[in-house]
């Protein structure tokens, strides 16, 4: 049930789906990890759109050299947690969700008991090692990692339904060497908005994913595109035994 | 025959973004690569190590569908194909 201010809060997009749709968003779950660049738009628009329960997980704190495109945070956050920050906004932006700040570094101890119950995780990392592990925990849980990662003007996102679509793994066997990379905010603002949208979708089970292929933003360009991808047979991830067996016989 | 190679991310940056090449028939996917990123050193290495081959989270696709590293190397090139060449980018 909603209250009459939630019904107002919420009363343009039930035109697309419905008062059942809002209640769905408002029963799930999702983890952003990350409250950076992409974290930042992701979570803002899931918890403009109603999403019951963010929670959102970061190990730093806010900086200035931040600010350039990490929007949840301000001036005045500078020294603050990321996650505190965040929580701070999102819940000023909607008092009628939960939010849970998490400030801890995701690693293979803890990124199962994490992500818990969550109906999705959304991919907001600036590493493949935790993006691995990530996809790791999505496949075991069977629930639907929202990939997106960003570099200058040029961005990618992918969503991954384990065991039905190609995984991160699958698509990208071997990351990228560490850098400290460019970014201007506007290019982790589209290809948040592009997960949020995914996010959305999936839990409203409507209009059609971003599975088994990846979409390209060339922001400099104003050119985007999209990759078919398929599932590796033999990916270290999502590839089994039986798979392979059956793809060589 | 005429073969369209595509970079993405900083590979366009260095190399351009979308190159019409004209090679003869039957050379190699890599052979084709180096000689157009060899315009461009800092794209070269971007591209392929020090052995020549290509860096291994380097992403090739031909006609949409992605090489493993294995066949990249031995794929010969048809009339009409479609290359693109990417790298992963990690920033978020």
């Amino acid at each position: 049930m909603f209250s009459q201010r939630e019904l107002e809060r919420y009363k343009r997009q039930i035109m697309l789906f419905g008062e059942g749709g809002q209640e769905r968003l408002k029963k799930s779950t999702i983890v952003i990890a990350g409250a950076g660049g992409l974290g930042s738009p992701v979570a803002l628009y899931l918890a403009a759109a109603g999403v019951g329960t963010i929670k959102i997980v970061d190990n730093d704190l806010v900086e200035q050299s931040n600010l350039n495109r990490q929007i949840l945070h301000n001036d005045r956050d500078i020294g603050k947690k990321k996650v505190d920050s965040a929580a701070e906004k999102l819940q000023s932006i909607n008092p009628d969700i939960s939010v849970w700040a998490i400030h801890t570094t995701i690693d293979a101890t803890n990124a199962t008991s994490l992500v818990g119950n969550a109906d999705g995780i959304v991919d907001a990392m600036d590493n493949f090692a935790t993006r691995y592990l990530l996809n790791d925990v999505a496949i075991t849980k069977k629930i639907p990692l929202f990939h997106g990662a960003i570099r200058g003007f040029y961005g990618q996102a992918t969503t991954i339904i384990p065991k039905k679509s190609a995984c991160l793994r699958c698509i990208f066997p071997k990351a990228p060497p560490p850098e400290v990379f460019p970014v201007i905010g506007v290019t982790p603002g589209v290809i948040g908005a592009v997960q949020a949208t995914e996010v959305i979708k999936y839990l409203l089970n409507i209009g059609g994913l971003l599975t088994n292929r990846l979409f390209i933003w060339d922001g400099m360009q104003a050119s985007a595109e999209e990759i078919h991808v398929e599932r590796d047979p033999h990916c270290e991830a999502c590839g089994t035994k039986k798979e392979m067996k059956r793809k060589r016989t | 025959m005429n073969v369209r190679v595509r970079f993405f991310a900083q590979f366009g940056e260095l190399l351009g973004t979308d190159i019409i090449a004209e090679p003869s028939s039957g050379v190699a996917l890599d052979s084709l690569i180096k000689e157009i990123a060899s315009k461009n050193k800092e794209g070269y290495d971007a591209i392929f190590d020090e052995h020549g081959s290509f860096r291994e989270f380097v992403i090739i696709m031909r006609n949409g569908k992605r090489l493993d590293m294995a066949d990249a190397k031995k794929a010969r090139i048809a009339d009409g194909d479609e290359i693109a060449v990417f790298p992963p980018v990690a920033g978020g």
